[in-house]
C-alpha cells in the first residue's frame, strides 16, 4: 500500500484491515458480530450505514416521470409494436425493438420515441427525435434494467398525440451495479 | 480497458432509391452508471456515459437521441433512414466528459 493512500483515508485503511482479518464476512454480518459499544471498530461499522445510504441514487417514480414528461395527455395503446425478451438473464443487456405503423409524412410524423423502465432509479432510459427523413418510426437499442418491471415505449407524433406499448421483462440479475 | 469510441456501422449491401434502410451502429463505451464499485478499492466508479447521439444525412440533422446511464455498455442501436439521395451519413456520439466520436459512411442508392 502506498503511503499517501494510507494517510489520506484512515477510514479506508481500517475498513481494509478489518475486512482482511475477518475474511469474507459481509458488513452487516460484521456489525452483528461486534457489540456496538466495542470501541473504534464498532463505531466505524456503525458509520458505514449512513455513508452507503447517502450514496444511493435518487429514485424517481414512473408516474411522476410520465406526468412531468407528458402532462395530462392520454397515451393510446395502439400502433406501437415492441419486442422484448420475456426473461432477460442479464439486466445489463436487454434488447428492445420498437416499431410502428404510424405515417412518416412531412405533415404528420412521429416526432419522438421514448423508452422507460418502471423500476429503474431513473425510469427514463432514452429518447430519440425523428424526422420524416427517417422513413419509419422504429428503433432498436440495448438497455439496462435494475429488476423485473414493465418497459414502456411511447411515441409522440407531430400533432401531439401519444401512442404506447408496454411489456413486462423478467430480470434475473440486475444491470445497474451497486 | 478496451479502446473507447471504436465504431462499427453496417448498412445493407445494395440499396434501392427511396428504400427505407436499417442502419446498425455499435460503439465501444463503458457507459458507467456511477453506482458500480471497484471491487479492489471499494470506491465508486464515477458515471461516464454517452448522452447525445446525432445523425446527419447530407447536411441535415435527421435524428437525435438522448441517452442516460440505462443504455447498455457498448451501445448497439438500429435506426432507419429513407435513402433518397447519394450523400454521406454522419453519426456523432458525445459523452459527458466532452468526448466526441464520429463516423461517416456513404449512402449510394441505385
Amino acid at each position: 500500500m502506498k503511503d499517501n493512500e494510507f494517510s489520506n483515508s484512515r477510514r479506508d485503511f481500517l475498513k481494509r484491515t478489518g475486512l482482511a482479518s475477518l475474511g469474507l464476512l459481509s458488513c452487516s454480518a460484521l456489525s452483528a458480530a461486534i457489540p456496538s459499544g466495542n470501541g473504534r471498530l464498532g463505531g466505524l461499522l456503525g458509520a458505514l450505514g449512513p455513508d452507503e445510504a447517502q450514496a444511493a441514487p435518487e429514485i424517481i417514480d414512473i408516474k411522476d416521470k410520465l406526468r412531468t414528461t407528458f402532462g395530462s395527455r392520454k397515451v393510446e395503446m395502439s400502433h406501437v409494436d415492441m419486442k422484448t425478451p420475456i426473461i432477460a438473464e442479464n439486466g445489463a443487456v436487454v434488447p428492445i425493438k420498437i416499431s410502428s405503423d404510424l405515417p412518416m409524412n412531412s405533415g404528420d410524423y412521429v416526432k419522438r420515441i421514448y423508452i422507460f423502465a418502471d423500476k429503474n432509479h431513473n425510469p427514463f432510459i432514452a429518447s430519440m427525435d425523428l424526422t420524416p427523413a427517417n422513413g419509419k418510426a422504429a428503433l432498436a437499442l440495448r438497455i439496462k434494467m435494475r429488476q423485473t418491471s414493465q418497459v414502456r415505449a411511447i411515441l409522440e407524433t407531430s400533432n401531439g398525440k401519444l401512442y404506447g406499448s408496454t411489456k413486462t421483462v423478467k430480470v434475473t440479475i440486475g444491470g445497474c451495479g451497486g | 480497458m478496451p479502446r473507447i469510441g471504436k465504431i462499427k456501422i453496417r448498412v445493407p449491401r445494395s440499396i434501392h432509391k427511396g428504400e427505407v434502410i436499417a442502419i446498425k451502429t455499435l460503439i465501444t463505451h463503458p457507459m458507467e452508471t456511477g453506482f458500480r464499485k471497484d471491487k479492489k478499492t471499494k470506491k465508486k466508479i464515477p458515471a461516464f456515459y454517452i448522452s447525445d447521439v446525432s445523425m446527419y444525412y447530407g447536411d441535415t440533422l435527421i435524428s437525435r437521441a438522448d441517452w442516460t446511464i440505462a443504455v447498455s455498455t457498448n451501445p448497439f442501436m438500429t435506426f432507419y433512414v429513407k435513402a433518397d439521395k447519394t450523400a454521406p451519413l454522419k453519426i456523432v456520439w458525445k459523452d459527458i466528459r466532452g468526448g466526441v466520436y464520429e463516423k461517416t459512411i456513404q449512402i449510394k442508392p441505385q
